[in-house]
Parts: structure tokens; C-alpha cells; sequence
């Protein structure tokens, strides 16, 4: 599965300190899922999303394939 | 950082809470296992006083356990994932210390095992643990 978090945290201009605060989480989970090495359950991967304001589909693209 | 989502998202939990009484807890349940053990050691106390002495460290040790469970609870998916790593390899690095040690003891190149070295072995091995499975994400 592959995601897009880097790019739309460009896009807000957010740290990821500040999405991890957001959606309360570690800061440690967000750079895991960002750069593919943890795949999210279903509530994180929603509250991602919708800090970005986008669905699921928009920030998570599944590929087939599992990263971890 | 932007309110857009702030009626929609709100932070639930950032860390884990109360992490200074968890500190407080664990030196309280030390204090108690230390006085217990120079009390056993150094005190001439008949069988039951002994035995209560021994049971001395219980309550503050569960009261240990009860605070480090709840901690982490509050932690997230991810946290409690490298967590639960962390344990595993420290569950089964003690375990394979333990069992090489005991062999040892009985090819006579080593004196009977201090049960204190088992704890030693495990907090050594979890944080050896935890560092590798943050690692692996990270």
C-alpha cells in the first residue's frame, strides 16, 4: 500500500509533529505510515485522511501488496 | 497550524498519561523490595514475621503493574506494535539467557543463578527490544 501523506502535508504546510497532534497520535506513527513501514488500521487511516480533508482513497492507494 | 479540522478531529491522547506517578509508583515498589530484602537479610524475625516481610513488596508491585498496563493503553496502534516487539524479543532473549545459564550450572562452569539477574536480564533485553523494533519502523 502506498500513500501520499508526504505530499498532502505539503500541500497544508504541516510538520508531521502537527499532524501527529491533529489526530492524536506519536509523531513516531506518522513517520512509520508516511514512509510505508506501518500500514494503519482502518481508524487511523480515516482520521489521516480526514485531516486532509480528502477520503481514504485520496491518501491511501493500494497496490496489490502489503509493505510491512 | 490551521482550526479547519478542529471540530471534526480532536487530539485524544498525544503520550502516554501520568507518567511522573508511574516514575513515583516504581520507586515507591523499589524502596519497599529493597527495605524487604535488608530486613530479611539483617533483621532476626521468626517464620511468620519473615513470610510477611517477604509478601512485604507485593502490593506496591502490583500497583506497578496496574499503572504500567494503563500507560499502555493509552498508547496508540503503532506504539503498542513496537511494544509488543520489544516484549517479545525480551521474553524469548531471557528465556534463552535463562536456559544457557542453567546449562552452564550444570557443566559446573558457573555458580547457582541470582533470580535479580533474570529481571536484569529482561529490562536489558526490552530495551535492546524496544530499540530494534522502533528501528524497523522507523
Amino acid at each position: 500500500m502506498n500513500n501520499r501523506i508526504r505530499v498532502c502535508r505539503a500541500e497544508k504546510d504541516w510538520t508531521q509533529a502537527q499532524l501527529a497532534a491533529l489526530i492524536g497520535v506519536s509523531r513516531q506513527a506518522i513517520v512509520a505510515v508516511e514512509n510505508g513501514k506501518y500500514e494503519p488500521a482502518l481508524p487511523l487511516a480515516f482520521k489521516i485522511a480526514r485531516a486532509f480533508d480528502k477520503n481514504i482513497e485520496e491518501v491511501f492507494l493500494w497496490n496489490g501488496t502489503n509493505n510491512e | 497550524m490551521t482550526e479547519i479540522q478542529s471540530d471534526r478531529l480532536q487530539p485524544t491522547c498525544l503520550a502516554p498519561t501520568g507518567s511522573s506517578s508511574t516514575i513515583l509508583i516504581a520507586l515507591l515498589a523499589a524502596a519497599v523490595d529493597i527495605g524487604a530484602s535488608l530486613m530479611l537479610r539483617y533483621l532476626d524475625l521468626g517464620t511468620i514475621s519473615r513470610i510477611a516481610v517477604a509478601l512485604l513488596p507485593v502490593p506496591a508491585n502490583l500497583g506497578l503493574i496496574v499503572k504500567i498496563v494503563r500507560s499502555v493503553r493509552g498508547l496508540d496502534d503503532f506504539q503498542k506494535r513496537v511494544h509488543l516487539e520489544a516484549v517479545v524479543i525480551a521474553f524469548l532473549a531471557t528465556a534463552l539467557a535463562v536456559l544457557t545459564y542453567g546449562f552452564l550450572e550444570k557443566a559446573d562452569a558457573v555458580g547457582p543463578m541470582n533470580m535479580v539477574v533474570v529481571a536484569g536480564f529482561m529490562g536489558v533485553f526490552y530495551a535492546l527490544g524496544y530499540h530494534i523494533a522502533a528501528r524497523h519502523y522507523r
